[in-house]
C-alpha cells in the first residue's frame, strides 16, 4: 500500500446532485479528488431475462458522474461490486422478509459494501480520505472522530450509518452535511452542475418500482410460491380476516388490510411459522421495551447502562431511553412508549446530536 | 500533467491535418448528395471521390464499397444481409461482439452456427475451419486481426477455401485496415468491414467492401443511398476524412509499423530490465497491439493507477454500464480467469516517444511495487 495522502479524497459518486456537490466542494477546498461509482446492482427483467439498469448507478447515473468529474477536471472510475451487494444487501434483505422482519438495506450497504470497498480503493490510490454525499457531519473532538447529525435535520441520514466500522470514520468526509438540500441544489445550479435537477434518490435502489413485494416475486418466484395466504387474527386469537402472504405486511401497517372496523387496526405481529398476521388497535401497538442485536458502537467507550436518545426507524422522532446489557442481551427501555417497534429495523442511539451506536431490533420485551 | 495515450486499438486521435482538410471542405458539402442542384452535385462529387480513393487504397471497384457509420454497422449489414433460416454459418469464438452477438441471435432464428476456437497462440487455424464446413454452409466470418491480442489470422487461406467451396467469406478487418496492406483484387475475400477511427480518421464512419456479385438484403430500410444498404444522408465530411486517413496510413505504413515495432521492443526490454513478471499473449502479432499479463497486479488496479499517473491503457472491454469485464478473447486463447483479470492491452500510436515508453515501464514497475508492499 502506498503512503496515504491526507490531501487526497476518493469521492463516492451516485450520479445525483448530493455527491456531485460533495466532490465539487472538496475540489474547491483544495483537495485532490478522484470520483468513483460503485456498480452495485443490475435488475434482471423477469420476462426477457435481460440485465437492466437499476435505479442506483444506472448507466445514466454513471454518465452523469463522468460529466461532473470532467467538468471539475478530475478522474472518474466505475468499479464493480455487484457480488458483494448481492451477498450483503439483497440476500440479507430477502432473508429478513422471509423471517417476517422489515430490514433497512441501506444500513448493510453502507457498512459492508460502501465503506469497506471505498477504503480499500482509497488505499490503492494512496488517498487517506473517502467522501460521500450523505447528509451527516463528522465531529473531530478529543482525538476521536464521530458522526454528528446533519445540519438539515429533515435530511439527516445518520440513522443509516450506525453499522460502519468506527475506525473508518476518521478517514471519512461528509462535505454536504453543513447544508440544507435547497442550498445544495442552489449551489449545483450556480456551478452549472449537470446533475442539479436530478430527483432525490430512493431508499431501495434495487427495487425498480419502489414496491419490495414485486421485487421478491420477480427475484425469487419459486420461493414466493410457497408464501401462501393465511389468517389475520386479533389479539385474542380470533380469526378476523385473510392475508395474502405474510411478506406483504409490515409491523405498524394500517393501509391495505382490507378489514372493516369502526376504529383503524394496525399490524402488530407477523409470525411466519404459523403464517399468521396479528392486528390490534393503535394503543396496543405502542411498547416501551425491545431487545437489540448486532450492536455496533460509534464511540470508543460506551458506559453501559447508558442513557441515549433512540430512534427506531428512519422517519421516527425517537425518544429518550436507557440501554442495558443483561445476560449478553441489549435491552432498550423507552421513557415514553414507541409506536410499532419493528423487528429487523435499525435502532439507533444518539447522545445530543452525536451518533453513538446502533443495532437491529430483535424483538419486543414484555414488562 | 501531460497525458500519454496508449490505447490506440480502442480509438486513434484524429490526425490534425485531416481535421483541417475536413474543416476546409465543409463549405462545399452544403447540399444533399442526392439533390439535383449544384450544391448537391458538389457534395456528391466529394463523396464519390472519397469512394474512389478508398477503393484505390483497397484494390476494389467503386461498385464494391459502401460507407457506413462504423465497423459494427458494416458487420451487421454483412451477416444479416446474407444469412437466412436454414443456412449454416461459421465464425470464431473470439470475434468482436458486433459479430458474436449477431451470431447468437441468428442462432436462435433458425440459422445453424458453428464456432471455431482460436489456438493458444491466438490464431484461428484453417484446418479447424475446413472441418466445420457443411453442404449448406453459406457464410464464414473470421476477424483479420484480433482486437485484444493483435494476432493476424490466415485470412487469404481461409478466403481461398471458402471460395473453392462456394461459401461467402467475410472478415472484420477493423483492427487491420490502415496497418496492413490489403489488395482485395488478389484475395478471395467477399466482404470486409473497416472503421476510420482505428487509423487516425474520424469517429462515426466506416465502410463495407462487398464483392461484385455478392447480394445483400438490406438491414435498414430508407432511401437508396449506399446501394440501399446504409440508407440515410451520407456523412460526407466523415467519409472524406476516412478516405484521407486511409491514404495517409498507406503512404506512411511501413514507416509507422517499423517505429511501432521498435517502440514495442523498447517497452518489453524496459519491463524486463525492471524485473517485472509478465507474459506476452499471442504470436505473429500486428504491430500496435500488445497484450500483457502482469502476474502481480489486477488489470483494473493497474489501469486506474496508470491513468492517475497520466498513461491511458486498456484493461478489458468496457460495458455500457461502465464496468469492465475480462475480455472473452483471453479465456478463448486459454488464459484462466485469474490471469485474464491481470491482463492489459497497450497499443502505442504514431506520436509516442521513447521517453514516454521508458517512463510508462517505470510507472508500471512503481505501481506494482506499491500495490504489493
Amino acid at each position: 500500500m502506498s503512503k496515504l495522502d491526507k490531501n487526497k479524497v476518493l469521492v463516492a459518486m451516485s450520479g445525483g446532485v448530493d455527491s456531485s456537490v460533495a466532490i465539487s466542494k472538496l475540489k474547491e477546498q483544495g483537495y485532490e479528488t478522484i470520483g468513483i461509482t460503485l456498480k452495485l446492482w443490475e435488475n434482471t427483467n423477469p420476462t426477457t431475462g435481460k440485465k437492466e439498469n437499476s435505479l442506483c448507478n444506472s448507466t445514466e447515473a454513471i454518465n452523469a458522474a463522468k460529466m461532473i468529474c470532467d467538468r471539475l477536471g478530475v478522474h472518474h472510475y466505475t468499479i464493480n461490486h455487484i457480488d458483494s451487494f448481492k451477498t450483503h444487501v439483497v440476500d440479507n434483505f430477502i432473508n429478513e422478509y422471509m423471517g417476517g422482519k422489515t430490514p433497512n438495506p441501506c444500513v448493510k450497504c453502507n457498512s459492508y459494501v460502501k465503506w469497506g470497498n471505498l477504503i480499500e480503493q482509497a488505499n490503492k490510490f494512496g488517498a487517506y480520505y473517502i467522501a460521500t454525499g450523505h447528509y451527516a457531519r463528522i465531529s473531530r473532538k478529543n482525538k476521536e472522530s464521530v458522526i454528528q447529525i446533519a445540519k438539515d435535520k429533515s435530511k439527516d441520514q445518520s440513522y443509516m450509518l450506525w453499522h460502519i466500522n468506527k475506525e473508518l470514520i476518521d478517514r471519512t468526509l461528509f462535505p454536504i452535511g453543513e447544508f440544507t438540500k435547497d442550498e445544495i441544489r442552489e449551489y449545483a445550479k450556480e456551478q452549472n452542475l449537470e446533475t442539479s435537477d436530478t430527483p432525490d434518490s430512493q431508499d431501495l435502489c434495487f427495487v425498480m418500482d419502489g414496491d419490495y413485494r414485486n421485487f421478491l416475486n420477480e427475484y425469487m418466484p419459486e420461493k414466493m410460491k410457497n408464501i401462501k395466504g393465511g389468517n389475520i387474527k386479533d389479539e385474542s386469537g380470533k380469526i378476523v380476516g385473510n392475508h395474502t402472504g405474510f411478506t406483504d405486511y409490515t409491523i405498524g401497517q394500517r393501509k391495505g388490510l382490507k378489514l372493516s372496523f369502526p376504529e383503524p387496526r394496525y399490524v402488530k405481529k407477523i409470525n411466519p411459522i404459523t403464517n399468521t398476521v396479528t392486528i390490534a388497535k393503535k394503543e396496543s401497538i405502542f411498547s416501551n421495551r425491545c431487545i437489540a442485536k448486532e450492536i455496533n458502537w460509534m464511540i470508543s467507550k460506551p458506559n453501559i447502562p447508558l442513557r441515549a436518545y433512540t430512534k427506531i426507524r428512519y422517519n421516527s422522532h425517537g425518544g429518550s431511553s436507557l440501554i442495558e446489557k443483561t445476560k449478553g442481551e441489549y435491552r432498550i427501555s423507552f421513557d415514553e412508549p414507541q409506536l410499532a417497534i419493528t423487528p429487523g429495523q435499525s435502532i439507533v442511539f444518539y447522545s445530543g446530536d452525536i451518533l453513538i451506536g446502533g443495532g437491529i431490533i430483535k424483538g419486543l420485551k414484555k414488562e | 500533467m501531460k497525458r500519454i495515450y496508449c490505447d490506440n486499438a480502442a480509438s486513434t486521435p484524429l490526425d490534425k491535418d485531416i481535421l483541417k482538410k475536413m474543416n476546409d471542405i465543409s463549405e462545399r458539402t452544403i447540399g444533399n448528395p442526392s439533390s439535383i442542384h449544384k450544391f448537391g452535385q458538389e457534395s456528391k462529387a466529394i463523396l464519390e471521390r472519397a469512394r474512389l480513393s478508398v477503393c484505390n487504397s483497397l484494390g476494389c471497384n467503386r461498385s464494391e464499397l459502401i460507407f457506413t457509420s462504423c465497423g459494427t454497422e458494416s458487420n451487421n449489414i454483412a451477416l444479416l444481409g446474407i444469412l437466412k433460416p436454414g443456412d449454416h454459418f461459421i465464425t470464431s469464438t473470439y470475434e468482436h461482439p458486433a459479430i458474436l452477438k449477431v451470431a447468437n441471435i441468428l442462432g436462435k432464428k433458425g440459422i445453424e452456427v458453428s464456432y471455431v476456437r482460436p489456438h493458444h497462440n491466438g490464431k484461428i487455424s484453417t484446418i479447424d475451419i475446413e472441418k466445420e464446413i457443411k453442404p449448406h454452409t453459406k457464410l464464414i466470418s473470421i476477424m483479420f486481426v484480433n482486437n485484444e491480442i493483435g494476432t493476424i489470422n490466415p485470412i487469404n487461406e481461409i478466403s481461398e477455401i471458402s471460395h473453392n467451396e462456394d461459401i461467402i467469406f467475410h472478415t472484420d478487418a477493423v483492427q487491420c485496415v490502415g496497418k496492413k496492406r490489403i489488395n482485395l483484387r488478389k484475395t478471395k475475400i467477399d466482404l470486409l468491414s473497416l472503421s476510420a477511427h482505428k487509423f487516425y480518421g474520424p469517429k462515426g464512419v466506416g465502410a463495407l467492401f462487398i464483392r461484385d456479385g455478392v447480394d445483400l438484403r438490406p438491414t435498414y430500410i430508407g432511401g437508396s443511398q449506399e446501394n440501399n444498404l446504409s440508407p440515410g444522408t451520407e456523412n460526407i465530411i466523415g467519409i472524406y476524412g476516412l478516405s484521407l486517413a486511409l491514404e495517409m496510413s498507406l503512404d506512411l505504413m511501413e514507416q509507422r509499423n517499423k517505429l511501432t515495432t521498435k517502440n514495442e521492443s523498447l517497452f518489453i526490454n524496459s519491463l524486463k530490465e525492471l524485473n517485472l513478471n509478465f507474459n506476452i499473449n499471442g504470436e505473429d502479432r500486428l504491430p500496435g497491439i500488445l497484450n500483457l499479463t502482469f502476474m502481480d497486479i489486477l488489470s483494473t488496479d493497474l489501469v486506474m493507477a496508470l491513468d492517475i499517473d497520466g498513461y491511458a491503457i486498456s484493461g478489458g472491454s468496457a460495458c455500457s454500464s461502465g464496468i469492465t469485464a475480462a475480455p472473452n478473447t483471453l479465456i478463448e486463447i486459454g488464459l484462466n480467469e485469474d490471469l485474464a483479470k491481470k491482463t492489459v492491452r497497450i497499443s502505442f500510436g504514431k506520436d509516442i516517444t521513447e521517453n514516454n515508453i521508458i517512463n510508462l515501464a517505470k510507472s508500471i514497475s512503481i505501481i506494482i511495487r506499491n500495490t504489493n508492499e
